[in-house]
């Protein structure tokens, strides 16, 4: 394992009365892809904005290479420039194209030039094959265009990690595949990601680590095959049930991770 | 003879019409009112929508307040309260003008581009239009939507520049519509500044039915004309709304 990357400590959020997250840790190594799931309400979401300090913690630190990002007087959207975002709903700029989606963090966050943020949004649209809708504007791209493009714009940064809040579930079945396709290449080329998400391919695939979030908690963490063959606590298992009535996949990826383990 | 063959109501509309230089002085001067309310009330009002957006606790009520007050007390209270300030508070006002002749055929103008009560009358409606502008404003800016600035923040933006260079676009964009019920409001409203003596359209009607008495064909040419600037203006921005349109939206 590289480096630490993320580093979140005994992280406390609430908002009012409702406690949200009750002491979450973990640690983020390079080139580590990290899938969070869970309940809905479970806090999943939270933990997200936590660590880019959208939504700061109430306690607890988050380090960024470690850097601590609840220092006083530290200047958010510098770090924030290293954290990428995709979002569940894609918030695309709605007034811009494709490729001024991509390069507006360039000209405006990091002063690069028109031309070179140009180069460098035209090849990160490459990277999610959405070069040629370059000039279309967010309205006129289906979802999964509008996500992979939600992608380029997070990638073009070049961001220490890249945080997936539920990147697939507002899209139409159809389409899921095509971003999780770009997802997959990604964590295969080494990018460093942590992605909330309840597709269980894309974790049997490529996570290191699954956190199974419940009540503001990691109820139980472990290894894709450790959660596909043998979940500790009820929870688990149950939230797992739930999913394989719902999309009707996880049997087949327990038969594939057996036979996995029994080669 | 052919004159008398008319009715008498076409004569009098070209009695009226007569006046027409009279007309004109009234007419220019409504609408130097009218553009320098609807500029300044602008950038007011954007400043205003912006502080009760995004100004925190404090400033966003002062914003409130300062626009719930406007929008809920007469603006010919509020320009004359503007105009007799100065009396109260006994500050002396001096007499000055600036001011322009010109000349259209046989007829020497004056258009008078600054004194005193235009002033008053420019501050009172600009100060006024700047509270509903801002209302305009502000319902755009909650319809871009909380999630752009989050996007943009995300992407290293500061809060500022997340606001000027994402929301606003999308928000300039989304007020036309709304935003045209000030621009076709606000000639309208300019006729109150005849409180005050200064002589505008509505002024010169005034003037108009004390000097020939024909009132019906006075404030019908007046009404046409008010009607025939608004529905420019409307025209105006409803091109101005599709040609900024976003494709696909």
């Amino acid at each position: 394992m590289g480096k630490s990357v993320l580093r979140i400590v005994d992280v406390w959020k609430s908002y009012g009365e409702l406690e949200v997250l009750k002491g979450v840790s973990f640690e983020l190594m390079e080139q580590e892809v990290k899938v969070i799931f869970g309940p809905s309400g479970s806090g999943k979401s939270t933990l997200l904005r936590c660590i880019n300090m959208l939504d700061p913690p109430d306690q607890g630190e988050v380090y960024l290479s470690e850097q601590n990002l609840m220092e006083p007087g530290i200047n958010l959207n510098i770090m924030r420039a290293n954290i990428g975002m995709v979002f569940q709903h894609f918030n695309l700029f709605a007034h811009l194209r494709a490729i001024n989606n991509v390069s507006i963090g360039l000209r405006r966050v990091k002063g690069v030039s028109k031309e070179e943020a140009r180069s460098k949004a035209l090849k990160a649209l490459n990277q999610v094959k959405m070069a040629e809708w370059a000039d279309h504007y967010p309205a006129q791209l289906s979802g999964g265009q509008q996500q992979r493009i939600g992608i380029a714009r997070a990638l073009v940064m070049e961001p220490d990690v890249i945080l997936f809040d539920e990147p697939t579930s507002a899209l139409d079945p159809e389409l899921i595949g095509e971003v999780l396709q770009i997802m997959l290449e990604l964590a295969k080329t080494g990018t460093t990601m942590i992605v909330v998400t309840h597709e269980m391919g894309f974790a049997r695939a490529v996570a290191s680590e699954m956190l199974f979030l419940g009540n503001g908690v990691i109820v139980e963490r472990g290894t894709p095959q450790h959660f596909f063959v043998s979940p500790k606590s009820d929870r688990v298992k149950t939230f797992l049930k739930q999913l394989d009535i719902l999309y009707g996949s996880h049997k087949g990826l327990l038969k594939l991770s057996k036979e996995e383990e029994d080669k | 003879m052919m004159f008398q063959a008319l009715p008498q109501e076409i004569q009098d509309l070209l009695t009226v019409l007569e006046y027409w230089d009279e007309i004109l002085e009234g007419f220019i001067m409504m609408i130097w009112l009218y553009v320098w309310a609807l500029v300044i009330g602008f950038f007011l009002g954007l400043f205003l929508a912006i502080l009760r957006q995004y100004g925190g606790a404090i400033i966003s009520r002062i914003a409130t307040g300062y626009i719930e007050i406007v929008r809920g007390t007469p603006l010919l209270a509020q320009i004359l309260l503007l105009y007799f300030l100065p009396y109260s508070l006994n500050i002396p006002i001096e007499r000055w003008a600036f001011y322009t002749n010109f000349r259209i055929s046989d007829r020497e103008m004056t258009f008078i581009l600054l004194n005193p009560e235009i002033l008053v009358g420019i501050l009172a409606l600009s100060l006024n239009s700047a509270a509903y502008q801002a209302e305009y404003l502000r319902g755009a800016i909650t319809s871009v939507g909380t999630e752009q600035l989050v996007a943009a923040q995300s992407l290293g933006m500061s809060r500022r520049a997340g606001i000027v260079h994402i929301v606003l676009p999308q928000a300039l964009r989304r007020v036309i519509p709304a935003w045209s019920n000030e621009a076709a409001y606000l000639p309208k409203y300019t006729i109150v500044v005849w409180y005050i003596g200064v002589p505008e359209l509505f002024g010169k009607a005034h003037y108009l039915v004390f000097k020939e008495f024909i009132p019906e064909a006075t404030f019908i040419i007046i009404a046409i004309i008010f009607l025939v600037l608004i529905s420019t203006v409307s025209k105006v921005l409803d091109v101005i709304h599709k040609r900024t349109a976003i494709p696909g939206l």
